[in-house]
């Protein structure tokens, strides 16, 4: 491994440090007899049920849409239209599945970017071998098409 | 590549329409008091905790279908009813201002969600 | 403030979502799950909806009693006469749409506005994509709860005895609101009264009037690759 990709590994694990996955605790993966039913049913809660949650006014914005947002939109509609998922599963898997930490940390069709990678691996459509390659092969293409 | 089943049956009809006159009778009408129930909150659901426990009225029955809770798995072996459920502000939160007494929320449920009020 | 807390725009010439995008995509097509055809026709429904059809009810309902009663019996069979089919382009609809068109009806004592609490639910197939502040958290989170706050925010503040009523769209309807027509617009033909109907109107979080033909001006998030195709209107903006 040369070192500046070292150096991406400390500054990757600086980073995942600062990510909230859960109350902030000395010491995480808590002792049974911790969880109470009030916390249980706050570890439960679906990543998508936000309605009520108190939060300041932002500036209302329009965006424009990434060729990739456009094309990820295609795609899992068209998954869903040969049939490979339906709306309710695409639901489950875009806003709750994905856990609170990337529900809110990526962006909307970064959701559903996801998503579609892991209804392929898990309904056994691409071995994840697969997908991981192929990942490696689009990257490879770019970085011929603009050398850095 | 074999299509789902859901996409097969609603091809030419639509969804929610592909489930119709596959629930029963409705058990509940327009105009209702009905209360959301507080059932274990466990990977998947679309009934909105803020809902929980709060009575309000029937505005619609509106269609059959399965639970998201089963079909987010791709069961449809169990359509319900829905019902579109209208309730004042000021049952859902208790800090909405009295100014406004007539606000209201409405959002929709499967049956099971209901109980009579 | 909240912008400073904003993430610096990515200056990656490649970013990971595009090359995950990529590689799904050409696995998709290499397995099977669909064509590259269909991919192709779907970007075309995509590039092809907006919100005019979506104003055309509207107007058409201002119009004509009998219509308006169509529309609000049956949101589905009214869309056919702006041109809308919602099996459309799949032959069971926009799939993550689902077909349940539910109009809702503004009088002098009741204005509608939308949210979906859980998710974007939205009428695309009539309306368009939906804007990107319908799908943050902080819409979702506030609307149900501080409609009157949200809607201030969005330029509209109404009497307190008009009761706002919010729909959160959560299972398989979809909604758009039919506001009320303006005053000043008599006599006007169903293409001006279109014109004034736009994409916010419809959502509730504006009034039309008769001197606005768009929605109020927003900052617009540009993208750092924005859609390549050749139809010669940016659907992202709605109109």
């Amino acid at each position: 491994m040369s070192s500046s990709s070292r150096e991406n590994v400390m500054r990757h694990i600086d980073l995942v440090g600062q990510l909230q996955p859960a109350l902030h605790r000395p010491q995480h993966a808590p002792y049974p007899d911790a969880i109470d039913h009030a916390l249980f049913r706050a570890y439960m809660r679906t990543s998508h049920d936000v309605g009520g949650e108190p939060d300041i006014p932002i500036r209302w914005e329009e965006k424009q849409e990434e060729q990739w947002e456009v094309n990820t939109y295609v795609t899992c509609e068209c998954l869903a239209w040969r049939g490979i998922w339906n709306a309710e599963e695409r639901r489950r898997r875009q806003n709750v599945d994905l856990g609170q930490t990337q529900y809110l940390g990526l962006p909307y069709y970064g959701r559903w970017l996801l998503s579609a990678a892991r209804i392929m691996v898990d309904k056994q459509h691409v071995t994840l071998t697969e997908l991981i390659n192929k990942i490696e092969e689009v990257k490879k293409r770019h970085e011929k098409k603009s050398p850095r | 590549m074999k299509r789902s089943h859901h996409a097969e049956k609603s091809t030419g009809k639509g969804d929610p329409q592909c489930f119709k006159g596959e629930a029963g009778p409705a058990k509940f009408k327009v105009g209702d008091r009905v209360r959301i129930k507080n059932l274990p909150d466990i990977f998947y659901t679309r009934c909105q905790v803020y809902t929980r426990g709060a009575e309000g009225t029937v505005a619609v029955v509106t269609h059959e279908s399965p639970a998201p809770e089963d079909e987010a798995w791709d069961n449809t072996d169990k359509p319900e009813w829905f019902y579109i459920v209208r309730f004042k502000q000021k049952d859902l939160w208790s800090d909405y201002p009295s100014a406004y007494p007539n606000d209201s929320v409405q959002t929709e449920f499967s049956e099971r969600w209901l109980e009579k009020a | 403030m909240a912008e400073k807390h904003k993430a610096a725009p990515m200056v990656d010439e490649v970013s990971d979502f595009e090359i995950l995008e990529a590689a799904v995509r050409e696995l998709a097509i290499e397995k099977g799950l669909f064509t590259a055809d269909d991919h192709r026709r779907f970007t075309e429904f995509a590039h092809s909806i907006g919100p005019l059809p979506a104003a055309r009810l509207v107007a058409k309902a201002w119009l004509d009693p009998k219509f308006k009663k169509l529309a609000l019996e049956d949101g589905v069979k009214a869309s056919l006469q702006v041109g809308i089919d919602w099996l459309n382009p799949t032959g069971f609809g926009t799939p993550s749409d689902y077909t349940d068109l539910r109009v809702l009806e503004d009088t002098a004592k009741v204005k509608h506005v939308v949210v979906c609490t859980l998710c974007s639910c939205y009428p695309r197939p009539i309306l368009g994509h939906s804007p990107e502040w319908y799908r943050t958290p902080n819409y979702r989170r506030r609307l149900v709860r501080w409609p009157r706050q949200v809607l201030a925010e969005f330029g509209l503040q109404l009497p307190a005895d008009v009761e706002i009523r919010v729909e959160d769209s959560n299972q398989k309807c979809r909604f758009m609101v039919l506001p009320m027509r303006p005053a000043g617009t008599d006599g006007w033909s169903e293409e001006q009264l279109a014109s004034i109907v736009t994409r916010d109107c419809m959502i509730g979080v504006a009034l039309p009037h008769p001197d606005r033909k768009q929605d109020d001006k927003r900052p617009i998030h540009p993208a750092v690759h924005p859609i390549q195709h050749d139809h010669g209107h940016d659907h992202a903006h709605g109109h």
